[in-house]
């Protein structure tokens, strides 16, 4: 029973991170970022190269992949995105296309086995009887952080009530003087970076593949549409409602049931209450 | 307006196809070409719904393995003559579309696509979790094959796809076509003008679906097996990709989209490691360079000069 506790809290942090980026960069730009995944394993891989290859201490080498996957996120948002935003779907196909050459890339060159990132906190802590990784609450506790301090860049500081002006009405936002572009380029780089903080803190315990991120795109994706596309809110009730729903089922009743309740959280949300919990755009 | 251009360049499409098996003797190429044929099916079907009503299906896999697990769950299952597969199909395709396609179609944007996209996702999923019935991952093996040569039964798909496209393009072009374009255009002002939209926007679909769902049965008559990968998002978004190529709208672009893509996948299994590349970059390419496609308004500039 603790251990569900606990082992939801660890899945639900790391989907809120996944899921809260995703909901930024649409409900501030309407971009549907089927690459968020793909920057979430280049944020493990990132820590993975620079622990490996330049032997770099692991908090420096967290810091700075996730600051290179955050620019990789502008860089893509200026250069790609930006040309085709008239049309959802041809954004859509573009992300769609991105995210397919960064597994690409990482296939070419890392190979298809798993890769070992050494984890941050070696200890396993005993907790009211239950055996965790210190890992594991670092994952925790980081996501806990990472959302907090987003809500306070967006709540007290000026660029931060600039991206929700933006999100609210682009236009009027232009009008008062923000230039609506860049914010969208922000964002792209601010979202991008929460998928690299998520990447790297899962990537101790969890399988660093070229494919790491599709899975993990679903589940966002998921939680977004049931809490509602563009509701910071919504995103983190739906990632804890995600969360303990698959860990309770997998440990009651099996793995495969449990990879069904994302997609059919989806169908059911759209169907009956299409805006999500907290949506404030209307679906109809 | 169809021009005499036109009949003669489907005309020679059509030839073309059906010389192909007799030029390229290899079975291997005959197969590969009637997967492509499938996908053509499979583009037809997307675009006559999504590219003429403008709400983009991402779920179209739904009705695929649906059909495709119709003839299996037949063939295999009960031991109906694969004939059968080819009527029931279509009719299974569209129960789906009539369940989805209700709840879905009063949504706005980019929610029927996710809506559409999910239900092809539940659907795999449950084919995974009810393995006692549709085994699982590994699905439904040891179809019998509708003819016994590779050869005749290129030509029973290259002439059910025929069959389709015409029906599709027969539609298109009528006014029920229109009526579908203009929802794209403005659908309140459709509303407005008395115009069921509803009973037009599920009445595509389910031909859409039919469609699609046909050509599952033939696939997997062909592959002779079917699994849960025929109901992915991957497929559904490797035919909208097609289409884009194609043109949308056009429903014959999507064809000839379908048909490029496979051959050149096809071509580039020797460099396996870049084969993805390649399709990215064209996929890319035509996104920044060709917006509404290729084959479509390149064939609209020729056509014209032929008046």
């Amino acid at each position: 029973m603790l251990q569900i506790l606990i082992y939801g809290a660890v899945i639900s942090s790391i989907y809120a991170l996944l899921a809260v980026g995703f909901t930024l960069i649409f409900g501030v730009a309407r971009i549907l970022n089927l690459a968020h995944g793909s920057f979430y394993a280049l944020g493990a891989y990132g820590v993975y190269t620079l622990t490996a290859n330049l032997h770099l201490p692991l908090w420096l080498a967290a810091i700075i992949s996730v600051l290179l996957v955050a620019a990789l996120g502008v860089l893509i948002e200026r250069v790609l995105v930006r040309p085709l935003r008239r049309s959802m779907l041809a954004v859509l196909l573009i992300t769609l296309a991105v995210a397919l050459m960064i597994e690409q890339v990482l296939l070419l060159i890392f190979g298809s086995e798993a890769r070992n990132v050494p984890s941050l906190v070696d200890v396993t802590y005993h907790l009211f009887g239950v055996d965790i990784s210190g890992q594991r609450l670092l994952a925790l506790g980081g996501g806990i952080v990472v959302l907090i301090g987003l809500w306070a860049f967006l709540q007290f500081t000026r660029l931060g009530t600039a991206i929700l002006a933006v999100s609210q009405d682009a236009e009027a936002a232009q009008y008062m003087g923000i230039p609506s572009d860049r914010m969208y380029s922000i964002v792209m780089g601010v979202s991008a970076g929460m998928a690299a903080v998520a990447g790297v803190l899962v990537a101790p315990f969890q399988t660093v593949i070229p494919s790491m991120g599709l899975l993990p795109l679903v589940k966002a994706f998921a939680i977004v549409v049931v809490g509602g596309l563009g509701s910071i809110a919504g995103s983190i009730v739906g990632a804890l409602l995600l969360g303990y729903s698959e860990t309770i089922i997998a440990f009651k009743i099996s793995i495969e049931w449990s990879q069904i309740v994302s997609v059919a959280a989806v169908l059911i949300t759209l169907i009956l209450r299409p805006a999500g919990f907290f949506g404030k755009r209307a679906a109809f | 307006m169809i021009l005499k251009a036109d009949w003669i360049a489907a005309l020679l499409a059509v030839a073309v196809l059906a010389a192909i098996p007799l030029v390229f003797r290899s079975s291997y190429i005959i197969g590969i070409m009637t997967v492509a044929l499938c996908y053509g099916m499979w583009a037809a079907s997307w675009d006559f719904m999504s590219g003429l009503t403008g709400r983009e299906n991402f779920g179209h896999s739904l009705f695929i393995g649906a059909g495709a697990y119709t003839a299996g769950f037949l063939n295999v299952n009960f031991g109906f003559n694969p004939w059968w597969s080819l009527l029931a199909a279509p009719f299974v395709a569209v129960l789906f579309s009539l369940l989805m396609g209700f709840p879905t179609l009063r949504l706005r944007g980019p929610y029927f696509a996710l809506a559409m996209l999910s239900a092809s996702a539940v659907m795999q999923n449950l084919t995974i979790i009810f393995s006692t019935y549709t085994g699982g991952q590994d699905g439904l093996n040891g179809l019998f094959p509708i003819l016994d040569s590779t050869l005749a039964y290129y030509y029973l798909t290259l002439g059910i796809l025929v069959a389709s496209a015409a029906l599709l393009k027969f539609i298109a072009n009528s006014s029920w076509g229109l009526i579908l374009r203009a929802i794209r255009g403005d659908e309140a002002t459709c509303q407005a003008a008395g115009i069921n939209v509803t009973f037009y926007k599920i009445a595509s679909l389910m031909i859409s679906a039919a469609i699609a769902g046909l050509g599952g049965a033939l696939y997997a008559h062909y592959q002779l097996q079917v699994g849960p990968d025929l109901f992915t998002v991957v497929l559904s978004i490797n035919i909208i990709i097609m289409v884009y190529v194609g043109g949308m709208g056009s429903i014959y672009g999507p064809i000839g989209g379908a048909l490029f893509l496979n051959v050149l996948t096809e071509t580039l299994r020797g460099l396996s490691e870049f084969r993805l590349w390649v399709y990215t970059v064209v996929l890319v390419f035509i996104l920044f360079f060709l917006p509404q496609g290729a084959i479509a308004p390149l064939w609209r500039r020729i056509r014209v000069a032929f008046r």
